[in-house]
Formats: C-alpha cells, sequence, structure tokens
C-alpha cells in the first residue's frame, strides 16, 4: 500500500504485446472490449440497452438452463430478488469504494462507516420511532409518529456522508498510504461504536426499527416481500450512478486522481492539488457508500449496529481488488461474486468460508491484477511482472 | 420503471418456454404434506447456540413421521449466519412458496426483527426458540410472531429476585457486553434490583482482557455478580475475577446456558449460577433420544426447538393444510409441551404464570438443575 | 465518567495496561519485521497468534498438564509449550509466505495484492481451526470457545500500596521485554540480523552484497511467527482461554500498536504495544470497556497527526533499530 502511489515506470510508453496479453482469459476479452469502445453509437446504444432490459428482467428468468444462476432452486435457498437486490447495494458500494481505491489510490479499510451513515440517517431522521424524530417531534409539538418523509431523507444521508467524508479526509488524507488505511480503519469502527454506545441518539445495539421505505406508485410496491421491486429500484439508482462515475472519471477530477495514483509529486509537479482532489475522491465515495447503506436500510426496514462490523468493510476492499481495481465493471464483477456464490451454493453451509478463502488466495495468485483490470492497470502489473524477471534474470 | 414494464412484458412471453419449479405451490387440498422452515445461524462463530434446537426440531419430526407414516413433512434448513441482512431473502423465499406452512425462528432477536415484517405480509406463522428481545412482543407486534420463551424482561425479574432473594445479596455489581442481547437483559435486572445494585461496568463482545471490570468489582466489594452476556467472554471474565480473589457468587442468562460453558470456563466455571427460561429434561427420554440421534446431550434451545416443531405437528394432524389454519391452531393452543405449558397470549407470548426459569449450577463443568425460580 | 476511580487505582491500571500491551506488542513484532523488510501489512498474521494459542492447548491435553499439575509439571509443561508454540506459529508464517506471498513477489504485485491475499490466508486459517478440523476431528475444535487450563496458578507475589501485582503478570510483563531484548539483539548484533537490517534499507543494494533475499525474508517471517506464538502462550497463561476467531481483535490491536509505535520499527513495537494497552486500561476504568477501542483509535490519529509515521518513526534498517 505505501506504494499505491509509487511511480510505476512505463506505464504511459506503447503498449507491447505482453502488456495486453493478461493471460489466455485476458486478451480475448480486451479484445471485445476494445471493439465494443470503437463501435459507433448507433451499435453501441442498442447492446446498452439490451443489456439493461436484460438485468431488469432477471427477477423472472425461469427459462432453461439459464434459469440454474437462481438462487431459490432447491428448497433451502433463498428468495432470488432479494439476492439480487444485495448484489446491487453491493455494487453500489463497489463502484464507490473503486472511485477511492481504484481511481484515486488511497486504501480506504473502513468504508462499511459510510456505508452506516447512510443507513442510520434515514433511520434517525425517517423512523417515527427513533429518538431523533422523537425529539424533534417533541421539541417542535409535532403529532405523534412523525418523522421526515424518505425523499427529504436522501439529501440528508449523502449531505451527512459528504459531510464525515471531509471531516475524515481534511486531518488524515496528507498521511502516507498504510498509515491512511488504519485510519480509515479506526473511523469505521469509531462509526459502529459510537452507533452502539450512544444509545440516546441511535437506540444503541437494540436498532431502530421502522425505517420508511420510498415513495410508492401503489400501495404495498415496496412492501418486504416484493423483492423485485426493490430490485429494480437499486439497479435504477446503480445505473445512474454508474452513468455519473463514468462522466467523473473522464472528466478533469478523474485525470487528477490517475496522475495522484500513479505518482504524486510528478502530480504536483504539473499542478495538481493532490489534497484537494483526494478530498474529494474521499467525499464522493462516502456519498456513494452512503447511498448504498440507505437503499439497504430502507429495505430492511431495521437497521443495527452489528450490521457494520468491521469484516465487511475488508469484504469490499476484497470486492474492488479481485474483481480488477481501476475498472468500474471489474469491482462491479468482484461484489457480484462476492455476494452471489455464498447464496447460490447455500447448500454447502459452513464450507462455504473455507472455500471462500481459499478462492480469494487462488484468484490472487494467479491473476493479482484481479478478473477483469482495467486497461491501464492491466498493462501495470505486465510491467511490474516483467520487471521482476528481468531483475531475476540479471541476478 | 419504463424498463421495469418491459421486462415484465417479457416475463409474459418467456414463461411459456421451459422453466424450473421456483414458486412452487400448495398442496393438494387435504394431502398431508408441506414444508417447516428453520431460521438462523447454522454456520459462523455464533452457531453453537442455534443447532442443538435444529436437531430438538428434526427429533420432533424424525419421531411424529414414524407414528405418521402416511404424511410428508420436511423440515428446511435456512442458514442467515445470524446475519439479519442475510435472514432477508430467506425468509422472503419462505414467504413467497406456498408450500410452507410455518416457520421455526428467528434464532436471535435481531433477525427476527428483520423478517417478522416479512413473514406478516405472507401470514406465516412464526415460533421462534430462542429470541428472546422484550420488544418483539411487547412493543412491535406482529399477528404470526410466537414463541416458546419467556422474554428478557421475566428473565431479568426472575434473575433480580433470585439475586436478592436465594443468593441474600446487598450489594450487586451489575455487567454487561453492550450488545441486543446482555445490556436490555442487564438493565431488566438492575431496575428489578433497584438499591441492591451497588456498581455497574459495560464491555463488549470479543473482549478478552477483563481486568478493568475487575478493579472495578474489586473496590465496590459486591456480594454477588451478574453477567449479562454469552460464553465466550463470560469465560475469561470468571477466570479473572476468580484470580483476584473475587469469589462472590456469580449469576449469568440464559446467553451463558449450554455445554460449552463448562468446556470453555474450566476450573473457573465451577459454582457459577446460570439461568434459562427453559426446564431440566427430568424424564430421560428426550435426553436420551437427543443423544441417541445427535451424539451430543441437548445443548442451548433443544427442548425449545422440539416443542416449536411439535406445535406445528400438532396443527398438521389436526388437519390444517394452509397457512390460515396453521395460525388459527397455534393462537389457540394450549398443551404441555417438554418444557412448559405452550399457550400463546395475543401477542404471541408464553403467558407470565406458565414461564418457567431455572437456575442451574455449575458442578464439574456440568449444569445442573438447581431450583426453579418462582415468579410469583 | 470517573476520574477518581481512574487516579486512586492508577498504579493497578498502569500495572494491567502493560500486560495488555506486553502480548500486543509482541503480535506487533510480527507486522513490523514484515512491513519493514517488505512493506507490506501481513494480515494473515492474527491467525498465526491464534494457531499458537491451540498448540498450547494441545501441548497441555497430551502432557496432561492442568491447574492441579505439580510444580516439575508446570516448569516442563509451559517449557514445551513455549518452544512448540513458536515453532507451530513459526511454520504456518513460513507456509504463508510460501504459498500465497512469494508467488506474488515473483510477479511484483502491489502491496494492495498482498492485502487481499492475506485476508484470503487469515479466512482459510480461521475456518480450518473453525470447521475443517472439527469434521475431521470433532471438538474442541470448532466455533466454540475453549479452556486452555493454564498450569501456572494466578497468585499474589507483592502488594505494594493498593497495588496486587500477581504472578502471571509478572510473567508475561518480563517475558515479552526479554523476547524483545532478545530479538532486538539479534537484529542489531548477528550476522543474519545485519542481513535483516540490509534487506530493509535497500534490497537491491544488500543483494549485490550477496545477501540472499529470500532467505531473509524468510527468516523474518520465522522471527515474526515465533513471537506470535509465545504471545499465544503468555494470552493463555493470563486468560485460559481460545478460540477459532480469538486472532482477528489481537491482531488489529497488534497493528494499531504497531503504526502507533512506527511501523517497521522494532522498539516502535513494544512503545506502541505498552501505550495501546495502557490507553485501553485508562479508557475502560474512566468510562467503560466499550469506549476503550474509540478512545484508542482516537489516540491513534492524535499521534499520526503530530507524527506523521509514528511515535519513533519507521527504521528497521536504521542502527538505532
Amino acid at each position: 500500500m505505501s506504494d499505491l502511489n509509487e511511480p510505476t515506470p512505463d506505464s504511459t510508453t506503447d503498449p507491447s504485446p505482453q502488456g495486453r496479453a493478461t493471460g489466455a482469459f485476458g486478451l480475448p476479452r480486451l479484445n471485445i472490449a476494445d471493439r465494443y469502445s470503437k463501435a459507433p453509437l448507433w451499435v453501441r446504444m442498442p447492446i446498452v440497452l439490451i443489456g439493461i432490459s436484460f438485468a431488469f428482467y432477471l427477477p423472472f428468468l425461469n427459462i432453461l438452463p439459464f434459469a440454474y444462476i437462481r438462487t431459490d432452486l432447491t428448497s433451502g435457498g433463498s428468495d432470488w430478488g432479494g439476492v439480487l437486490f444485495l448484489i446491487v447495494i453491493y455494487m453500489i458500494v463497489a463502484i464507490g469504494l473503486n472511485v477511492v481505491i481504484g481511481l484515486a489510490g488511497l486504501l480506504d479499510l473502513g468504508y462499511i462507516g459510510f456505508y452506516a451513515i447512510g443507513a442510520y440517517s434515514v433511520a434517525l431522521f425517517g423512523s417515527p420511532s427513533s429518538p431523533v424524530t422523537e425529539m424533534i417531534a417533541d421539541k417542535f409539538g409535532l403529532s405523534e409518529g412523525w418523522a421526515v418523509p424518505f425523499v427529504a431523507c436522501v439529501p440528508i444521508a449523502i449531505a451527512l456522508a459528504l459531510a464525515s467524508g471531509v471531516l475524515l479526509g481534511a486531518p488524515t488524507l496528507r498521511l502516507r498510504g498504510d498509515y491512511l488505511a488504519i485510519v480509515t480503519m479506526g473511523f469505521g469502527e469509531i462509526i459502529r461504536i459510537l452507533s452502539r454506545n450512544v444509545t440516546s441518539v441511535t437506540n444503541g445495539s437494540a436498532g431502530i426499527i421502522g425505517v420508511p421505505s420510498p415513495p410508492e406508485p401503489s400501495e404495498n410496491f415496496f412492501s418486504a416481500i416484493e423483492t423485485a421491486h426493490w430490485y429494480w429500484l437499486a439497479l435504477s439508482v446503480l445505473i445512474l450512478l454508474i452513468f455519473l462515475t463514468r462522466r467523473l472519471e473522464d472528466s478533469r477530477v478523474g485525470r487528477a486522481w490517475l496522475a495522484i495514483r500513479e505518482d504524486e509529486d510528478a502530480a504536483a509537479v504539473m499542478g495538481v492539488n493532490a489534497f484537494k482532489f483526494k478530498l474529494w475522491a474521499f467525499a464522493i465515495g462516502a456519498a456513494l457508500g452512503a447511498t448504498a447503506g440507505l437503499l439497504f436500510a430502507s429495505k430492511q426496514a431495521y437497521v443495527e449496529p452489528t450490521g457494520f462490523a468491521l469484516n465487511l468493510s475488508f469484504l469490499f476492499v476484497a470486492m474492488v481488488v479481485i474483481g480488477g481495481s481501476g475498472n468500474m465493471v471489474g469491482a462491479m464483477l468482484g461484489a457480484f461474486l462476492i455476494t452471489y456464490l455464498p447464496e447460490r451454493f447455500r447448500e454447502f453451509q459452513d464450507w462455504r468460508p473455507f472455500a471462500f478463502g481459499v478462492a480469494m488466495v487462488a484468484v490472487m495468485v494467479l491473476r493479482p491484477q484481479g478478473l477483469i483490470p482495467s486497461r491501464r492497470r492491466a498493462r501495470e502489473f505486465a510491467d511490474r511482472k516483467n520487471e521482476a524477471e528481468e531483475a531475476a534474470a540479471d541476478a | 420503471m419504463g424498463l421495469g414494464a418491459l421486462a415484465l412484458a417479457l416475463t409474459v412471453t418467456a414463461s411459456a418456454c421451459g422453466t424450473t419449479d421456483t414458486g412452487g405451490s400448495a398442496s393438494e387440498d387435504g394431502a398431508c404434506e408441506g414444508k417447516i422452515g428453520v431460521m438462523g445461524a447454522l454456520s459462523g462463530a455464533n452457531s453453537s447456540i442455534v443447532l442443538p434446537s435444529v436437531d430438538g426440531a428434526k427429533l420432533a419430526l424424525k419421531q411424529w413421521s414414524e407414528e405418521n407414516t402416511d404424511c410428508d413433512i420436511e423440515l428446511v434448513e435456512f442458514d442467515t449466519e445470524g446475519d439479519p441482512a442475510k435472514a432477508t431473502p430467506v425468509a422472503t423465499k419462505m414467504a413467497t412458496d406456498d408450500t410452507f406452512l410455518g416457520v421455526i425462528g428467528g434464532a436471535f432477536s435481531g433477525e427476527t426483527r428483520a423478517t417478522k415484517s416479512i413473514y406478516g405480509d405472507a401470514g406465516l406463522t412464526m415460533i421462534s426458540q430462542s429470541a428472546t428481545a422484550t420488544d418483539l412482543t411487547q412493543e412491535d407486534q406482529s399477528p404470526v410472531f410466537h414463541r416458546v420463551v419467556g422474554y428478557d424482561d421475566v428473565q431479568g425479574a426472575a434473575i433480580a429476585k433470585y439475586l436478592s432473594d436465594v443468593v441474600g445479596a446487598k450489594k450487586v455489581f451489575v455487567i454487561d457486553n453492550s450488545d441486543a442481547y446482555g445490556e436490555p437483559l442487564a438493565a431488566k435486572v438492575s431496575e428489578e434490583l433497584g438499591d441492591l445494585v451497588t456498581a455497574s461496568d459495560k464491555t463488549q463482545v470479543a473482549q478478552t482482557d477483563f481486568s478493568p471490570t475487575v478493579s472495578k468489582v474489586n473496590s465496590s466489594k459486591p456480594d454477588a455478580i451478574f453477567y449479562g452476556g454469552y460464553i465466550a467472554e463470560a469465560a475469561p471474565l470468571l477466570k479473572q475475577l476468580r484470580d483476584a480473589g473475587i469469589d462472590v457468587p456469580f449469576v449469568g442468562g440464559d446467553g451463558l446456558y449450554g455445554a460449552d460453558f463448562g468446556k470453555a470456563a474450566g476450573a473457573a466455571g465451577e459454582g457459577a449460577i446460570i439461568t434459562c427460561p427453559c426446564v431440566p429434561i427430568e424424564d430421560g427420554t428426550f435426553a436420551e433420544d437427543f443423544e441417541a440421534e445427535t451424539g451430543a446431550a441437548p445443548g442451548a434451545y433443544a427442548a425449545e426447538g422440539f416443542d416449536a416443531m411439535t406445535i406445528f405437528l400438532d396443527a398438521i394432524a389436526d388437519g390444517a393444510r394452509t397457512r390460515e389454519d396453521i395460525e388459527a391452531f397455534v393462537d389457540d393452543y394450549d398443551e404441555q409441551g417438554l418444557t412448559k405449558q405452550l399457550a400463546f397470549d395475543e401477542n404471541g407470548d408464553i403467558a407470565v404464570e406458565n414461564v418457567v426459569i431455572w437456575a442451574y449450577k455449575v458442578v464439574d463443568g456440568q449444569l445442573v438443575p438447581d431450583q426453579e425460580i418462582s415468579l410469583s | 465518567m470517573d476520574f477518581n476511580a481512574l487516579i486512586d487505582g492508577l498504579g493497578g491500571h498502569t500495572l494491567d495496561g502493560l500486560t495488555r500491551g506486553s502480548i500486543y506488542a509482541l503480535v506487533a513484532l510480527g507486522y513490523t519485521m514484515v512491513y519493514g523488510v517488505l512493506r507490506l501489512i501481513n494480515f494473515a498474521h492474527s491467525e498465526v497468534f491464534m494457531v499458537g494459542t491451540w498448540t498450547v492447548l494441545g501441548v497441555y491435553t497430551v502432557l496432561g498438564a492442568d491447574s492441579e499439575s505439580a510444580m516439575p509439571m508446570v516448569i516442563f509443561a509451559t517449557l514445551t509449550a513455549l518452544v512448540a508454540a513458536a515453532l507451530a506459529s513459526a511454520s504456518v508464517a513460513l507456509a504463508v509466505e510460501r504459498i500465497a506471498y512469494r508467488p506474488l513477489r515473483k510477479k511484483n504485485a502491489p502491496p494492495l495484492i498482498f492485502l487481499i491475499t492475506a485476508i484470503g490466508c487469515s479466512l482459510v486459517l480461521v475456518e480450518i481451526f473453525g470447521h475443517v478440523l472439527k469434521v475431521f476431528f470433532g471438538a474442541p475444535f470448532g466455533r466454540a470457545p475453549v479452556n486452555v487450563p493454564s498450569p501456572i496458578q494466578t497468585h499474589t507475589l507483592l502488594t505494594i500500596g493498593d497495588v496486587r501485582i500477581t504472578n502471571v503478570q509478572v510473567f508475561i510483563i518480563l517475558g515479552a521485554v526479554l523476547m524483545m531484548v532478545a530479538l532486538d539483539l539479534f537484529v542489531n548484533r548477528s550476522r543474519l540480523g545485519r542481513g535483516v537490517r540490509a534487506v530493509a534499507q535497500d534490497p537491491d543494494t544488500a543483494a549485490l552484497m550477496g545477501v540472499n533475499q529470500d532467505r531473509v525474508i524468510m527468516l523474518v517471517f520465522i522471527l515474526g511467527g515465533a513471537m506470535a506464538g509465545v504471545a499465544g502462550l503468555l494470552f493463555t497463561i493470563n486468560f485460559d482461554i481460545t478460540k477459532f476467531d480469538i486472532g482477528f481483535i489481537i491482531g488489529i490491536k497488534a497493528f494499531t500498536a504497531a503504526v502507533l509505535g512506527g511501523i517497521g520499527n522494532l522498539r516502535g513495537a513494544l512503545v506502541g504495544g505498552l501505550l495501546l494497552g495502557i490507553v485501553e486500561v485508562y479508557a475502560s476504568a474512566v468510562f467503560s470497556s466499550n469506549w476503550a477501542d474509540v478512545t484508542a483509535f482516537i489516540v491513534l490519529v492524535l499521534v499520526l497527526m503530530f507524527r506523521p509515521t509514528g511515535l519513533l518513526g519507521e527504521s528497521l534498517g536504521k542502527a538505532r533499530a
């Protein structure tokens, strides 16, 4: 981590064939990506639309053999729509964390803190039984059961997350990689412990029930068992966020992040205010994490502190890195695999965490660049590997 | 949402092709078949508190099926790892699959809180073997939720009574683990004890070094200690208390109940008192059958799991075939179970007078029934 | 908030803090040595500690040692457990290096990849004790906590004022400090230790000077692992317990201690560990134990804001160690 920001020599030189070929599976996939990105708009648009409509259709996918991806085929399975919803939530988390880790190169081990802030914001302000709404209602003589409507909770959650991102980032972003990692980890833990200990505000370990649902087009549209509706909602948010993040990556801010990640000193010499852009990455990442947390809490209708444990932060980082840090599609793939596989293979029960650990090590050892790395990262890894081989040959 | 409509339209055309049977359908009228789900932490760190109750339920089904060979009832296990986030998809699956007639669970209060409304929407009856949080029935009622254990407030009152009447303590030191189980239980104990509480301290889950708590106990010189929490923390806490020469009675709630306590606490655990809303299995058959079936003595809530399953099986034997029938039957149920007289009040609780709370004493690493704590 | 409780029992709390911190410090050595040489956080190190505690249990079970054992048996069992735990932990640390890290080093992968690999290894080790071994051997493996009946009985050695000093506290603090002095001498005085410092300072030049880098890295993992094994023994003597996931919290705390003292710095690990232990115990005395972690992290952030590389700075390579 110390050299997340270290210069990576030659990463901008012409891609050698080895630089592109990142393994037997990598090569054809990159070709598809190349051909897709070079295709004219009238080819790309329908592909995107078909992809999106397929994603919306997924909860009802029932045609063999594709239906085998469903998680509810065995009698001990879990609801397919509910799993899809969770996958999409973690995908939002992964895009957010990818901004921080993959694009800006900052190791954040406390991302769950922002997720928790999103979840608790909607619970604290939106639930009629939270201590915060009760206090406000009491103070202003509002009727019993008053709460901030869901629509107003969304900006509150995002504003709180942005503020906490800046508050955490401002004093700590000057720290180097590993030190930042542990400070963010501490932040995640502090959020969880505060939500548990400050009972007068958060209702403590008992948690808060009655977290509001989004406005419904028809009655019971967002009831707890209509998981497909929740999935559609999360998916729509995800698509919107993908679009926004894509724009951001290609913007001046995105280029500044890349420059900082590759070589902070060189970027500074070129006039990039590293601190400012890192803070941006932190705040934007925080807002995305909070959005995911907010949707999760709303579907769950219940938040409690143990849901935001430290190991989830590690899991989030694993999603981004295993998928391919720096590449949004990769990060989303990581989120998908890590959420989906344990649900799909429930019949293996207690063997799943063990298998998960083995798979994690195997993927990293065999494919350290991640499953779908960004092109730039893949080249970087190949360069590093060549370098190591050359050094070994010299010795 | 426009695309959602498109997707819906696609479904209609697509579902005509080959499909898999995922939704399930209700059984033919009158056929004696159906599924009962059991949901809880079947894997992961907390599974040792849940698995015995699942084994208890399995045993009930096995014994019943031997007598009712014409019935085809299946007990389906759902692992939630005790995590509310993982419990909701599981609950939705059961709620939307009509072949499920009832659910045993949730095993923990957190997952129960998160899934109660899902089962409520689907009218699927829940009987929990071990979710004891007070608010589940006292504040946020649900028509489908029932439990065969006394809730924390009842247990807390019983513990306070035990401390003041049986132990005769004048100064009690109350410790909790800051979690959703230990904190409210310890709060209730403190509330009931009133002036008898000399001091208190809060610890946390996964803590092993309790030296600050030990010095607080040392300086307030109590004549009894209550701990609301689980075995993994109680064992090192007790060891450190005893090492510091604090030999006053140590009382814990049902979070410490189970064969694991003796194994974890070792010599330091001797003489500790553990209360539990679970009766000792006096007549040997259940304990023997259980041991024959699983190879282990009945652990925490094994008998409660057995009772919960028995209620559902009785309903099915009575001819209940739909969720409405089951719910109606369970609401009117009034039978002597393994653990207590099983009848539910309008909130889904066992009537307080039927709740039995027992104090167990640790002798040679085993939990030995000491006495019943009278609640009146 | 009860500052009087802290001030009244200051001596006792400090002693408790030092005892707690000694174990943090020993585990922190493993993080700090690997970091000093490889610049990577070995998150699997917490499980190296966990294996140590289980090895101690194994030794006691085989020897039949428990709280009733006679004095010669107590000494024999403790020494055997010490050696066995150090060996077992060192082997596990080495195995993680060989199986997971070495292939990555050959590819010159960036440290983030090592981190995720380490988390994977950690999960594998936890699950081996929590599930895999249980499937094959049954209890005591599995998810439930297990008593480790330490043959050393706690008794009060001497009382100064209100402060009660027990044999176990002395054993832990002395043991940790002795191990650390030995390690410090080894790294600074011995030939092998010079190799470690050389690689930490400048791997390329060290290679030119004929230092075998792979061997140095193996040595670092073995030493760090052995220290974690010793910490495992001291932990079980104090708490009489182990569990498949017992390493997680200790690992996080030890890592925090290493960063607090200056990661990569051996003496920093000692200072960081002891300071962290004391801060936690003081915070627990003033508030309660459920605030200890928040206080510790806030102290960490404050320290890092004024000394961005920890209290003693990072310098495994420098002569002052």
